[in-house]
């Protein structure tokens, strides 16, 4: 039997190779994938992130133990969907129209894949009815958008009108983030949060659909 | 005391008769063309042909006029690079995209894109060995023609009674490797293939030093500040670890700053890093940085009158004049005014500080706004004479 601690372990510290054979063990010895990722692959996302707001992991080490994350849920993501197991909650992800910067925002999308969600990622450059048309398509709970630049903060506000004139806005919670963004700019246009890194955006992500900790 | 003086003076811990103002002498002390433009209009001086000194921020070299016209103590000395030479754009559809001689391509999405941003990288993907970094065409930062004409440009500043800085050709050892490789793979090489890591950095201090070997033997002379910079802060806290810095950075910065004191000995030693970097200011002091820029004073950790108790005594604060991520873009000219005029008291006593933006003046800064922060630095600028 293989031993699931170790698979916690693995993606702790960013083993993605053993991360990746554990899972592919478990697979074999018909664990269900989705109790690997409930209990035992969340559950190292939680503490790398924990670690994370310690400082005692910075963001190689997070980057890693998402990659490890994501290798072992390559191997689990089609069985998953098989079995029309349900994520915690879709999240349609990007940076706006005018700004190319991402790797803030793939942290954020990894830790919220990490935690559970499924994460549509519609890259850098968004217009604002790009992100419309995709919370529609996916009928997706949370929007998250991002802008490293303040000269493209604005950009997030017009995502925020385009949704209201799209008649979503009540159907959607609006997280932002990125460099220059505060609580007080998401409040003027109208967000529903902000996370100030990438663990901070996963408890926004579970505050504003009133989820609990541990679901 | 002229400009030179009063920066020196200002640089070695004492007052000056007021404290000294940079725009435009680096490339995170600039100013984008588009708030270049605007303020050229609204200081009623003509239209210019913007020359543009760094191609990525779309940073101009301010035109004799406005330079004199604010007074500004420093000029810039700009060794040809990947962001100011053989820029090739090119037209693909949505953006206007360069490769550089690094390899890497920039893209500036259209219409209005105001910067470009790296969208591929040479040395990106899971295969990448040791073999690679070796072998893969890096350009010849030694090649001469990288500072001609600069030694003549810098004893004419001199002449002026200017202070001169010079920055080097490649971005900060940490920043460039991410440059290079892509910044997600360069920073899970860190953590999980440090062989890799410690080569690819290996290779850009190399670079960096034989562009100094080159460049300080004929310069030396006529500067006053060297530039070096990295990234190692975020908003609030540092992108890698303290004790990442000090195993895998640190010692390679000593290899680099210890060549240009030696090259440069009687050059201030210049040292940007954005974001929250507090607690690495010991180190930096340890490693002989003299200066520090743009002291991000709107970042976690970064609140100017404690680095300037904590701190001041051992390394002068250039920048952190005015915030650059809320109060200049999208203040009103009073509050550009009053956040002037609480930094300098922060920073200003006893010396030891320059004055300029916290990092460059983007394209959304209001002319009017620049304009009420130059006229606080006059207001509240000047040291009091017993």
């Amino acid at each position: 039997m293989t031993d699931l601690r170790e698979l916690l372990t693995a993606i702790v510290e960013g083993n993605a190779v053993r991360a990746k054979e554990l899972v592919q063990a478990a697979l074999d010895e018909h664990v269900p994938p989705e109790d690997l990722v409930s209990r035992w692959m969340i559950p190292a996302m939680t503490e790398v992130g924990a670690r994370f707001e310690r400082q005692e992991y910075f963001v190689p080490e997070m980057l890693v133990s998402a990659r490890a994350m994501q290798a072992g849920l390559a191997l689990l993501k089609p069985l998953l969907a098989q079995r029309a197991v349900r994520p915690v909650a879709t999240v349609v992800i990007g940076t706006v129209r005018g700004d190319l910067h991402d790797v803030g925002k793939n942290l954020v999308a990894m830790m919220l894949e990490g935690a559970g969600f499924q994460v549509v990622d519609l890259g850098v450059d968004v217009p604002a009815a790009r992100f419309v048309q995709a919370v529609r398509e996916h009928q997706a709970e949370i929007l998250g958008i991002s802008s490293l630049l303040t000269t493209t903060m604005p950009q997030m506000d017009a995502v925020v009108r385009a949704l209201v004139e799209a008649g979503l806005r009540e159907r959607v919670k609006v997280l932002v983030g990125g460099a220059p963004v505060t609580d007080r700019f998401a409040a003027g246009i109208g967000a529903d949060g902000y996370g100030e890194n990438a663990t901070a955006a996963v408890r926004i992500a579970r505050n504003v659909l009133g989820l609990t900790e541990g679901r | 005391m002229n400009s030179r003086e009063r920066l020196l003076t200002a640089i070695d811990h004492r007052e000056p008769d007021r404290v000294p103002f940079d725009l435009g002498s680096t490339q995170v002390t600039g100013i984008h063309v588009l708030a270049y433009q605007g303020l050229r209009e609204h200081i009623g001086l003509p239209p210019a042909e913007p020359r543009i000194c760094d191609a990525i921020q779309q940073l101009v070299l301010p035109d004799q006029d406005l330079v004199e016209r604010f007074d500004v103590d420093v000029r810039g000395l700009f060794p040809l690079n990947s962001h100011n030479w053989r820029i090739v754009n090119a037209d693909v559809g949505d953006a206007w995209e360069y490769t550089d001689e690094w390899g890497i391509t920039h893209r500036r999405p259209k219409p209005d894109g105001l910067y470009y941003s790296i969208v591929r990288s040479p040395l990106e993907g899971a295969a990448l060995t040791l073999d690679d970094v070796r072998s893969y065409g890096w350009p010849n930062t030694g090649d001469p023609r990288r500072i001609a004409g600069l030694q003549e440009q810098a004893m004419e500043y001199r002449a002026q009674g200017k202070a001169v800085m010079i920055k080097g050709v490649l971005a900060g050892i940490l920043e460039m490797a991410q440059r290079v490789r892509g910044a997600e793979d360069f920073l899970a090489d860190m953590a999980a293939n440090e062989v890799l890591a410690c080569a690819i950095l290996d290779k850009m201090l190399e670079l960096k030093l034989t562009f100094w070997e080159m460049a300080l033997p004929r310069l030396a002379g006529v500067i006053d500040v060297v530039s070096e910079a990295d990234d190692y802060g975020t908003q609030t806290s540092q992108l890698i670890s303290p004790r990442m810095f000090r195993n895998l950075l640190k010692p390679r910065l000593k290899i680099l700053f210890d060549r240009i004191r030696q090259l440069a000995p009687t050059a201030r030693l210049f040292f940007h890093s954005c974001g929250n970097v507090r607690p690495l200011l010991p180190d930096f002091i340890e490693l002989g940085v003299d200066i520090l820029n743009p002291v991000h004073i709107r970042a976690g950790g970064m609140e100017p009158s404690g680095l300037k108790r904590d701190f001041g005594g051992e390394i002068a604060f250039w920048g952190g004049g005015v915030d650059t991520q809320e109060v200049l873009p999208f203040g009103t000219p009073q509050q550009v005014k009053d956040d002037v005029k609480r930094n300098i008291e922060s920073l200003a006593p006893g010396g030891g500080f320059v004055f300029s933006t916290v990092h460059n003046i983007q394209a959304d800064a209001p002319p009017r706004n620049i304009v009420a922060m130059w006229e606080a630095v006059w207001e509240f600028g000047g040291y009091a004479r017993p």
